[in-house]
Parts: structure tokens; C-alpha cells; sequence
């Protein structure tokens, strides 16, 4: 069943809890190793750290995203952009502090085929003096079938 | 490092992309999408069980790239789109040329387009990059 779009227009606005997140050493040898390469000199985290440091910082999940836009689990997910900037280098054992939310949505509806929600997410990541460290945003498409 | 608009930056290849990798990577990002691990989820979507590569990691190739090119602090900005997945068993080799310079302060950046393909040409990734360049030596 596909969810009513008033219901998913309603979560432009939704704020994440909020939160703190360290990157440990074990974290940044294996993202590192999986993407092909040694870790970077001087406890530099792998910058794809920004994909998932962001989301689980913030006090949400990536099932918990999918929860909150009733996402059917059979049906796929694709991915718009990530845009991500970075103000000074993500590292190992500093602390960043998150915050974000749910900050813009779109259906789309074409003839024959199926509809696709779209859901724009943004979060900030501040270093331990509070300055931001980087800002990340993402686009999802939840595709919806008719069961 | 003298940089001109119009240089490609030099490609970054990763061999083969291996499940074993995939599965690291969905612990780590706690993702339960089993289209990164389970070859029935995909066979039930049409893809004949072959597994699709976590899009961070594919962006991470591009990364891996631009930080071989200009150092691991280099990246300023990046902003990416997927508009193929990569899947198990790939070779996949990032690449990107300078569309522009400029300068900030006593920095200098480029914007760069940069990309991932396969060997036939097919685009998985692309995306546009700002980088931090380092200082010009002659």
C-alpha cells in the first residue's frame, strides 16, 4: 500500500534527536580497507565516513529512515546525491556532535509507473570547539507499489 | 603541484569488487538492506543474485582518487549522483579532469568532474568536486 502523501509531506521538519559520535580506529582500518586503501596518516578518518557517521550520530538509523517513510522492504531504494562539505578534516577520537532533520519531499507520479517518494535529509557535523566540521545532505528515492 | 584547467587527474582502479567487502561495510554502517549481502534479495528483484556495492564505497573509489592526486585533506566539497549501481565481480576505475580554478585567499581550488566506469565506458558514478590543491612548485 502506498502511504498517503499528506502523511509523508508531514515529516518536512521532522528533527533528529541529536547526538555525538566518535570514530574509532577499528572503524576507520576496515571503511578504509573496503574502499581499497590503507587508513590515511595523522588518525585522518576516510572521508566516506560521511555517509554513515552523520546518520547514526544524529540519533537516527538507516531503519529508522525507512521506518519513518513507511518504506515497503521489498521494494527498492535508490539514491539521488550526497553532497557533502567539508570544513576541516574528519579524524579519529574527536568527538563530533550532529544535528539535522528532514528538510524537503517530493512525489512523483507518472502513468505506468511507479510512484517514487523523495526525501532530502541534512546534517550538520561540529568538531569538540563547536565549529562545524562538515555538512552533509542527501536525496533517497523510496519507490511504492500498489500490493 | 602545477595544475591547469583541462588536466585529467590520474585514474584509481579498484580490481574487483568482492562481497567479502560489501558485508564489512553493511556492519559498519548498521545497514539491513539485503541487496549488499544476499543473493536471493536481488534474484527476487531481477539481478540474477548478483550483489550491488554500497554507493559510499563506490564514491569511495572517487575519493581515493582525488586524495592520491592531491593529498588526504584535499577534498572541499563533493556532490555525487549513482546513476548505476556497481555490482559484485566489477572492475571499476575512478577518473575526472579540472574544469576550473580558483583561487581563495592563499588557496587555490579546483572544481573537478570526476567519475567512476567500468572498462566499456559505463558510467556508475559522477559527480563534481571542489579540491583544495597544493601549493605550486616549479
Amino acid at each position: 500500500m502506498i502511504p498517503a502523501k499528506a502523511a509523508m509531506q508531514r515529516l518536512v521538519g521532522h528533527r533528529f534527536p541529536g547526538g555525538h559520535y566518535q570514530i574509532e580506529h577499528w572503524e576507520n582500518f576496515l571503511l578504509s580497507e573496503a574502499t581499497g586503501i590503507e587508513p590515511l596518516p595523522d588518525a585522518l578518518a576516510h572521508p566516506v565516513h560521511l555517509f554513515h557517521v552523520p546518520i547514526n550520530g544524529v540519533g537516527t538509523s538507516i531503519t529508522e529512515l525507512f521506518r519513518l517513510a513507511e518504506v515497503d522492504r521489498s521494494a527498492p531504494v535508490s539514491i539521488d546525491y550526497y553532497d557533502w562539505t567539508i570544513h576541516t578534516p574528519i579524524r579519529e577520537g574527536e568527538t563530533y556532535a550532529l544535528s539535522g532533520g528532514i528538510t524537503a519531499y517530493e512525489r512523483t507520479e507518472r502513468e505506468g509507473a511507479p510512484t517514487v517518494d523523495s526525501f532530502t535529509y541534512e546534517i550538520d557535523v561540529a568538531g569538540e570547539g563547536g565549529a562545524l566540521a562538515a555538512q552533509v545532505a542527501f536525496r533517497w528515492h523510496y519507490w511504492r507499489f500498489d500490493s | 603541484m602545477k595544475v591547469e584547467v583541462g588536466d585529467a587527474i590520474p585514474a584509481w582502479t579498484m580490481e574487483n569488487v568482492t562481497p567479502e567487502r560489501m558485508k564489512t561495510v553493511a556492519a559498519i554502517l548498521r545497514d539491513p538492506t539485503p541487496i549488499h549481502w544476499d543473493r536471493e534479495a536481488t534474484r527476487k528483484l531481477g539481478l540474477e543474485g548478483r550483489l550491488l556495492n554500497q554507493s559510499p564505497i563506490n564514491l569511495g573509489y572517487v575519493v581515493n582518487m582525488l586524495m592520491a592526486w592531491a593529498g588526504p585533506t584535499c577534498i572541499r566539497r563533493i556532490r555525487t549522483e549513482f546513476p548505476l549501481p556497481v555490482f559484485d565481480g566489477e572492475r571499476v576505475s575512478a577518473g575526472g579532469v579540472v574544469t576550473a580554478i580558483e583561487t581563495e585567499g592563499d588557496s587555490r581550488v579546483a572544481e573537478c568532474e570526476v567519475w567512476l566506469d567500468l572498462d566499456d565506458g559505463t558510467r556508475k558514478v559522477h559527480a563534481r568536486a571542489w579540491i583544495a590543491l597544493p601549493e605550486e612548485t616549479e
